[in-house]
């Protein structure tokens, strides 16, 4: 702007133009809004999340707020209002799990986090974007989430299944990507402190660009069999900028037989 | 209704078995024919005691893997698709005249299985497992008659090993249906990655492209081939399926393969490579769109005595075909109004193989993992 005003624009119209730059801006980026034009976006004109991303909160360790403890640095949680709201005998399962979360927790096993645990483990994803889904693949346990944003709707009841990481249908409201998830089975866990959910768990997340390199995360969790009510979590997530940043394979749950099968050479037996 | 997916293949001759539920074998060469049925996934499976799933074609024995749906319903007519090819057909490598993704590569996208066999076998690929004692995963008729090694060259078909490598790819076929040792059960049963190539002849996988990449889509493990010329991994990183870098010549995707750990058999009959093999893969695309042929020359010199050629053709499954269970386990997407629109369930293995995690990862190893 400064360029244009100094080859000698009417002042007048560079105002203009910069509220009529601002005006679009505000239309096209009725959420988190500061991202504006900026943001990568695909040939559809929708944001584009493709890279890789990767939360610096504690919330995998526990996502309500916590003291430091010998397994988890301090952390001021993610949940609003701080407090999970439990039904009585779902806290006390929570409790149970809490004690036994040493040896419980499924990531133990390197079995596949779930949603929304994936995206706030401690490990890079990397997101893939096309205008008909959005695949999502984690490097713990290397394991592929797909939203699709293709216009279809979760399948039929008679058709529904128990799915790990549920099953994702996305849509855009502005530049927020909302994806409605479903199909869940009850075996995954939402953080090492023992948070868990039953199989009528219902995530609704909403994907939002702060600028073009921080995602701002959000879900709300609901599921009648445990909590009373619904709740949000939210953190923010970052792209990882290291010159050949990549994904490195991290099929964890093969380190149970490794030792079974040595690198295969002429010397070893 | 329980989602479940077994894609665990392998501990031939070790009950797969839990709480008295069997999986039932089901001949390599056939369509199963069986409803699906699927366990519950609930508390059992997390204890480990789910048996395997999805009774999907597989060796003697052996749940197949699978994304099975998990409603248990009529068993839908054998699909008319290409199933067993005997014939390798040739593409050659030249130029591509199909369309193209706005960033200029070939648009290959979609849903793809090989045309000639599982991973029973590496040379003798619709031959069945030598030694087999149910002969279930025996095709009938002469050699002539079945479709070529997966060894294109050298031409005999036979993997070039050093001696010391074949005895120990004899070993290993010898107890297939023995383990009495943890090594000899597959790790590939055990749900780790199939590897590179053998990721290639089983079940179906999708192919996605995006701007600097291809990702293949199996269901047992992911590779993300990256097309911007990044240098490979430090050397000292080993994985399953290796690091990819690739570009576009023309028809044809040319992927060099490194960083591979070795630890994977390229099929039932034992063959494999060490941490030091590099890989040339050629995926030749034909501009029908419907097929292509998979090369990838192999060299180790710690295990071979020259480099050889691999090749395993695939063909294009779409929603115009029925799905089966095995090449193409896509269900079509709820979706109003009468466009079919392909679905993909979720890929998981290791969290459903509880039928050979009870054997092959005892609960206390599998709790000691990290």
């Amino acid at each position: 702007m400064l360029s244009s005003n100094s080859l000698g624009r009417p002042l007048g119209r560079l105002v203009t133009m910069l509220a009529g730059y601002l005006l679009i801006s505000a239309v096209a980026a009725p959420g988190a809004g500061a991202a504006g034009a900026k943001i990568p976006r695909l040939a559809n004109g929708k944001p584009d999340f493709s890279g890789i991303w990767q939360t610096t909160s504690a919330a995998d360790y526990d996502l309500e707020p916590h003291s430091t403890r010998q397994d988890a640095p301090p952390g001021a949680g993610v949940v609003t209002g701080n407090s999970i709201p439990y039904l009585p005998q779902a806290l006390e399962q929570k409790k149970r799990n809490f004690d036994a979360r040493q040896s419980a927790d499924p990531r133990l096993k390197c079995w596949t986090l779930g949603t929304p645990r994936g995206i706030y483990y401690p490990e890079p994803f990397q997101i893939f974007q096309r205008g008909q889904d959005v695949t999502l693949v984690f490097e713990f346990g290397h394991s592929v989430r797909t939203i699709n944003t293709n216009g279809t709707l979760h399948p039929t009841e008679e058709n529904a299944n128990e799915f790990w990481l549920g099953d994702s249908r996305g849509h855009w409201e502005g530049d927020t990507l909302v994806v409605d998830v479903t199909d869940f089975n009850d075996e995954t866990w939402l953080d090492r402190a023992g948070n868990f959910h039953s199989e009528a768990l219902h995530v609704v997340e909403k994907w939002t660009y702060l600028d073009s390199n921080t995602i701002d995360y959000q879900a709300r969790l609901e599921d009648p069999k445990v909590f009373s009510r619904p709740w949000d979590i939210e953190v923010l997530l970052y792209r990882h900028r290291e010159k050949n940043f990549q994904l490195i394979e991290n099929y964890c749950f093969t380190l149970d037989f490794d030792k079974y099968y040595p690198v295969p050479s002429a010397d070893n037996r | 209704m329980a989602f479940a997916m077994a894609l665990s293949a392998g501990v031939v001759g070790v009950p797969s078995t839990a709480h008295g539920q069997t999986t039932a074998g089901q001949n390599a060469d056939v369509a199963p024919e069986a409803p699906r049925i699927s366990p519950a996934v609930g508390p059992a499976s997390a204890a480990g005691l789910a048996p395997a799933a999805g009774l999907a074609p597989a060796a003697g024995g052996i749940p197949a893997a699978g994304v099975t749906p998990a409603v248990a319903q009529a068993a839908p007519p054998r699909p008319p698709g290409i199933r067993w090819e005997h014939a390798v057909r040739q593409i050659s490598s030249g130029k591509w005249t199909g369309p193209r993704l706005p960033d200029g590569q070939p648009d290959i996208q979609g849903d793809w299985s090989n045309t000639i066999a599982n991973q029973n076998n590496w040379t003798d690929p619709q031959g069945g497992i030598p030694g087999d004692p149910t002969t279930r995963s025996h095709h009938p008729g002469a050699r002539g008659d079945r479709a070529p090694s997966r060894v294109s060259d050298p031409a005999d078909g036979q993997v070039p090993f050093q001696d010391w490598a074949r005895s120990r790819q004899q070993e290993f076929l010898a107890h297939l249906f023995n383990p009495i040792r943890p090594e000899y059960v597959e790790p590939f049963a055990r749900c780790a990655p199939g590897g590179v190539p053998k990721s290639f002849t089983w079940h179906g996988y999708e192919i996605r492209q995006f701007p600097g990449y291809v990702v293949f889509l199996f269901g047992s493990g992911t590779r993300i081939i990256h097309l911007d010329g990044k240098p490979h991994l430090p050397d000292k990183i080993k994985l399953w399926n290796g690091d990819s870098r690739g570009h576009w010549e023309g028809n044809t995707l040319v992927v060099n393969v490194s960083n591979n750990n070795g630890k994977a058999r390229f099929a039932r009959t034992g063959e494999f490579a060490s941490e030091h093999v590099e890989i040339e893969e050629r995926y030749i695309f034909d501009n029908d769109r419907k097929h292509y042929n998979y090369q990838a020359t192999i060299t180790d010199p710690t295990v071979y005595t020259r480099p050889w050629t691999a090749t395993i053709p695939a063909r294009r499954y779409t929603v115009d075909d029925a799905p089966d269970d095995w090449h193409y386990e896509v269900p079509l997407a709820n979706v109003p109004g009468k466009d079919r629109i392909p679905d993909h369930f979720e890929r998981t293995c290791v969290e459903n193989n509880g039928g050979f995690g009870r054997v092959a990862v005892p609960p206390a190893a599998a709790n000691s993992a990290k």
